[in-house]
This record gives structure tokens, sequence and C-alpha cells, in this order.
């Protein structure tokens, strides 16, 4: 009956930073502006490269746990993702890199091991997610990140801590995935949005600046448990759309099509967040637009 | 034949006011309770409840009641109600082995004509497990609420009795006891009787469920829950005291402790408590509204804020702060200067870091960014929004139960965040 086992437990009270960061995806849009963020905090880090380890070779397990020191805090954001396909062979290639980590977590137990999933391990129907929602992917991409989440738990002996991401946003972000990046590209390219629908999804968009500070909070309490990165704030894609429209000096143009698929709505209840972290404070969404759209207007 | 006496062994909350009430009835009482400190501060008149009307009654029944600690007092008895509080864990499953120590020392003291009567909530299946004539034992369902003992102790509705025989007629001292309330006496198997306890609590959740389910509703579409009630009072199938307030989850122990007998009675036997679990569920979520209320609406815009928190029971009437949304909030505030007050809870540095008790609630409000008002009391009821305004640095209410009169807020320029009430409004 107790919902004691939801949400966080910070190992650590005071918030410390850790000796060092192993961030295995650091080449990645989050891994890259977590290394930055680490840095600028003066946290050393190490993010091996496909040079140094390989992480979907035979040999990826021991040739990583010959890197990991037992004061290490390791940071799991190695996948491939979505937009490279949701079927079995990215599923078996993520177990791979998954187990590969688990194997150097049993050899070499480090001082806290953070895993990034998604929420793609909630099901679409699940109505308010939050932590203590059950788990039930409806697809391998979601399936295999609740494994991942399974295996980091069982080979670490460190607490754990699971991170599961809803929708990230940001100038950097390489994926071109239904969300504020590809709206904000497609008005940018073509000066035209295109909606599945007339965009009545509701869903949660989150700065990726956001989501590292989220993330450092993690490591400094060497917090353990299953957290949502979420703002607790979903808006329609047609508000989204027309809010990213709003960031251009010229008109864009917001269409929508026939829709293809039953109108699916993702809400979160952050509180588990909010009792984690009380002070921490999400970018509102303007303020969080408004700084991808400079970004990338200022990198074209 | 004469009045029977009857004997309330375990005096904490259900046990002392059930004796009370005996007295009050007319009835000579032996209240007994193993432990002699306690018998010796209640006899003092040092209560260890707080419920409305009690010390007045006990003083003025005092003739009738003799408070003990030798079980050897209980030879004199009719009846004996076995009737201690059963403590809960963390995980609301009952530590049923104190009521069954009580039973064996009562037992153990009664003449042989006595009828022993389990009254604490127990599940089904405990009654019949005890030893002794069962011709002479019984399970009696209380219907005790916290703040309103004694009211119900002495108004019962109906008596609901669980028998090894429903079929035989209770012993007469029984009866005559049970009659001098004038209420409806059902006799049933105890099993049934002690399902029934259960059962009035599970509605009472589903009433509640429903209840914050669509106010929550109502908070996000423009409706209104106070507007929806007085409807749905007039339908004869839910009644005009049916569970409708919205609230911050269910706290205080006991429903908790019948939802999780449910919970593993449905596991143990095969049957689905889906909905049960999906109740829990919605209370714990609604136990966070308004830590909801105040990140959004403060906590977003503040920095280093001053919180006022008027409220740490459970609810109103008492003092217990059982599962209290009131210490759970608190729990999640860690980082802010918080002061609290509350009529009967002392506020206590284990509830949080930063903790300031406030003379009055008016104390608590001055300088604040936001009032909450955990706890309805009669005392906030009658605070005015204005002076509330005046006090109050920032224009944020946060009164889930709407104790501050809605139309004086609005006028006094706050911003007033109700359970059931329209967000829009609020933010208007």
């Amino acid at each position: 009956m107790s919902r004691g086992g939801v949400g966080l437990r910070h190992q650590s009270p005071e918030p410390t930073d850790p000796a060092r960061v192993v961030v295995l995806g650091g080449r990645g849009f989050v891994g890259g502006v977590l290394l930055g963020a680490l840095k600028h905090a003066g946290i050393p880090a190490l993010a091996p490269t496909r040079l140094d380890v390989d992480l979907a070779a035979t040999d990826a397990g021991d040739r990583l746990a010959a890197m990991l020191k037992p004061t290490d805090s390791v940071v799991l954001l190695a996948a491939l993702t979505p937009d490279k396909g949701r079927g079995v062979g990215p599923f078996v290639a993520n177990i791979a890199i998954g187990a590969a980590t688990a194997r150097a977590l049993e050899q070499v137990t480090p001082a806290h091991v953070v895993y990034f999933s998604s929420d793609a391990v909630y099901p679409m129907d699940a109505g308010r997610v939050s932590e203590a929602s059950c788990a039930e992917p409806p697809d391998l991409y979601g399936m295999m990140h609740l494994a991942r989440e399974t295996m980091m738990e069982a080979a670490s002996r460190a607490p754990v801590a699971v991170l599961r991401p809803t929708l990230l946003f940001g100038a950097g972000d390489t994926h071109n995935s239904y969300g504020p990046n590809r709206l904000r590209r497609a008005a940018h390219k073509e000066g035209r949005i295109t909606l599945f629908g007339e965009g009545e999804e509701m869903r949660d968009h989150v700065p990726v600046d956001d989501v590292v500070a989220l993330t450092l909070l993690v490591l400094r309490h060497r917090s353990s448990g299953v957290l949502n990165l979420a703002s607790g704030r979903s808006i329609s894609y047609a508000e989204l759309a027309g809010k990213i429209a709003a960031q251009f000096e010229r008109p864009i143009e917001i269409v929508g099509t026939p829709r293809q698929s039953p109108i699916t709505h993702r809400h979160f209840d952050v509180t588990a967040l909010q009792r984690a972290f009380p002070a921490f404070r999400f970018t509102p969404l303007d303020e969080g637009l408004a700084k991808a759209h400079r970004e990338m207007i200022g990198s074209a | 034949m004469s009045e029977p006496v009857i004997a309330y062994a375990g005096l904490t909350h259900l046990g002392l006011v059930s004796a009370v009430a005996a007295a009050a009835r007319g009835f000579d009482v032996i209240a007994f309770d193993p432990d002699p400190i306690r018998v010796a501060a209640i006899a003092r008149g040092e209560l260890p409840v707080v419920e409305p009307d009690l010390p007045e009654l006990l003083d003025k029944h005092r003739d009738r009641l003799t408070f003990t600690a030798d079980p050897a007092t209980l030879g004199r008895c009719d009846i004996a109600y076995v009737a201690p509080d059963v403590p809960t864990d963390d995980a609301s499953a009952s530590d049923l082995g104190p009521v069954r120590a009580l039973v064996d020392v009562v037992a153990r003291a009664l003449g042989s004509a006595a009828v022993l009567v389990v009254l604490s909530q127990v599940p089904p299946g405990f009654t019949h497990s005890l030893p002794g004539p069962a011709e002479r034992r019984f399970y009696q369902v209380e219907t005790l609420i916290f703040g309103r003992a004694v009211e119900r102790a002495l108004h019962p509705e109906r008596f609901i009795v669980g028998c090894a025989d429903p079929s035989a007629p209770l012993p007469r001292a029984f009866a005559a006891y049970l009659g001098a309330f004038g209420c409806p006496v059902l006799p049933m198997r105890y099993e049934s009787a002690e399902l029934a306890k259960i059962s009035i609590n599970v509605c009472l959740v589903a009433s509640i469920s429903a209840a914050n389910t669509l106010a929550e509703v109502c908070e996000r579409v423009g409706a209104d829950w106070s507007e929806i009630v007085p409807a749905l009072r007039l339908d004869r199938r839910i009644g005009p005291a049916a569970y409708l307030a919205p609230g911050l989850g269910i706290a205080g122990g006991n429903l908790e402790r019948d939802l999780a007998t449910v919970c593993r009675l449905a596991d143990e036997h095969g049957t689905d408590a889906g909905v049960v679990r999906a109740w829990l569920a919605n209370s714990y979520y609604r136990r966070d509204w308004a830590l909801r209320q105040i990140h959004a609406r403060v906590l977003d815009r503040v920095t280093d804020p001053t919180l006022a928190v008027l409220g740490l029971a459970y609810k109103e009437n008492t003092a217990s702060t059982k599962n209290s949304p009131s210490l759970a909030l608190l729990a999640a505030l860690a980082p802010f200067r918080v002061r609290v007050y509350d009529p009967l809870v002392a506020p206590r540095p284990e509830f949080h870091p930063r903790l300031e008790a406030a003379a009055t609630p008016l104390d608590a409000c001055t300088g604040a960014d936001t009032v909450i008002i955990m706890t309805p009391w009669d005392e906030f009821r009658a605070l005015r929004p204005d002076a509330v305004a005046t006090r109050l640095r920032g224009r944020t209410v946060i009164d889930p139960y709407g104790v501050l009169d809605r139309v004086a807020c609005r006028a006094a320029g706050l911003d007033q965040a109700v359970l059931g009430a329209p967000e829009r409004e609020a933010e208007a």
C-alpha cells in the first residue's frame, strides 16, 4: 500500500560534487550538453568515444571496466534513438550496449549509476503518468529501455537512478522526431509547419538544459530510484506550433493533415520530482523555445 | 432484571469514548486498561484523546464510571467490550497482537455468564478464531469518526452484531444494553459483521474517490463541484449524507487499513481488487494537490518565499496527524521558510527543518507569500479574508476545503485555490 518506493531517495542529502562522471554516449544530444555542464561546474568527466570502447563489441564490458574507478559516477546515455528505427535491429543493438555496461558494472562497483531511460516505457493510454504508473512498453524501443533499467539495477551494487525523460528539445538536437525541433526547422526552411491532424495531441516538452540541470542534481545527491523528467505542463501540438511560429518575423503557415492515427495525450504528475528537488524550477516553455530559436538562428 | 454492568477494556480512543457514552446512557461502566498510568491519568480527567464534548460528558457521568487497571474488577460485569485501537504499520496492515492479548486478559477475568464483545476493527475471521464459548462471544461494528466520536457513540444509526449463530436470540443482558440506544440491531455471522465494517468504509472511499476525481475535472473545465453536489444529494440513489466533499486523499489510518485488508483478502483468495488499488493511487495523488498548487502559483514565481501553513491535524477536531496531508506537504517544502499554526497540534522540528510556530493564524500569515489552509478547523473559517489579505505579502491562498468565503476573498483581492473550483476563476 505504501508508495515509499516511488520517486528518488538521496544517498547524499547535502549536494556533493561527484569525483568523476563517466558519460557513455557523450557525443549525443543530451551527452554533449551534460559534458558542457560538468565542465562548467568543474566536475571531472570522462566520455569514452567508440574508438576507446565500442559498446556493441563483444569485449566492451571488459574494456569499459578497465576504465572505471570505484569513485566514478556512471551515466549511461548511449542508445540508438527511435529515429534510427524501432525494430528488432536497433533493439538488439541497444540491448548489447546495455549488456556491455552491465558487465562492466559487475566487475567494478562505481559510486553511482544514472541510467537515461525514456517515457516510452509507459503505454500511451496510461492517463496521467507518474513514477507509480505501470511500465508496460507498447513497442520494442520502450521494452529495450525497461530491460536496460533492470540490467543496471541487477548488475550494480551502487545506487542506481533511472531517469525517464519525456520529449526533449534544444537547438543541438540532431533528431527530427515530431516536436519543437522539427517544427522549428520546418518553419525556418519552408515557412510552414505541418501538423498531424489538427495538432490536438497534448504533450510535455522539456528543454535539454533543464534535463541536464536535473541530472546534475541527481549526481550531486547520489540519488536512487525512478524519476520522470517532465515539467507537468502539457500543451497541444497546435498551441506549440503557434508558439514556434511566433518566434519568426515572417508569417509561418500552420497546416493540418488528414488524421492517420487516433488522438493520444500525455500528461505527467510531477510531484515526485517536486518532492525530490523542491527548489528546482523548470524553464517556462516560451523562454525555452525562444532560446532554442535564437541558438538555431545563431548557428545557421 | 437489573441494568447490566458494562465493561470497556482498552482505553484508547474507541474504548474511552464508548465507555463514557454507555455511562451517559445510564449504565454502570467499568473502564479497564492494563496500563495503570493511563488509567490514573484518565481518572484525573487527563484524557489521551481530543473529542468535542467528551470531557464534559465524562465529568457529568463520572459516578457511573469505574476506572481500573485491575482485571479482577471485570468479574462483576455482564458484558465486556474489548475495544483497544488497533495500530497499523506504514503499509496500513493491522497489528492484531495487542487486541488478541487483551481478549485473553478479559476472557480470564469474566464471570461464567458474561458476554465478550470484540469492538476493535479486526479482519474477517478474527472473532471466529478466538477461544472460549462461542454463544457468549460476539463482534460488534464500531463506526467511530474522529471529531464526532461522542455523537456517534450516543446516537448510533444501527448495531451490527457478529454472532456464532445469527438465528439464536442475543443473551438478555446484551440485548437489553443494545436496546437502550433505540436503533436497529442487525445480527449476522461473525465474518459478515467484520466485513460489513470494511464494506462501510469501502463505500465511503468509493464516494470520496468519485468526488475527488470529478472535482479535479471541475478545476480544469470551468465547472464548480460545489454547484454539482446539491444536485447529487437530492438523488435518492446517492443521498443527502453522501461523502461528496473533495479532500486531500484518505487519511487517519482507518480507511487505509480497510483498503489494505480488502487488497490482502483479494490477493489471498484470487478476487479482483483493481478498483481499490486505483482509489489508493488517487488518494496519494490528491494528497499532493496543495503541493502542486504551491509550485504552480508561488514557487515558480517567487524567490526565497515564506509559506504560512494553517493546520497540522489530518482533519478538524482531532490532534491526530496519522497520514496527515499537512505533514506530507511540509516534508516536500524543506528548503523554504514555513510558519505554522494548528489549534491542537504543536509544531515539532521533525515536521520541517525551518519551521516557525505562530501564535495565531494571522501571525502565521504575516509577511508570507501564501497561506495554505490544510485542515478545515472552525477557527480558520472565522478568519476574515480582508484581514488575511492585509497580513499576507502575496495574494495567493491555497484553501483546499474552501474554508474562507470565496466572494470575500475575491473582494479582498486574494487569488484563492479551492478543490473542485475552476482554476480560471482563481487566476482571474
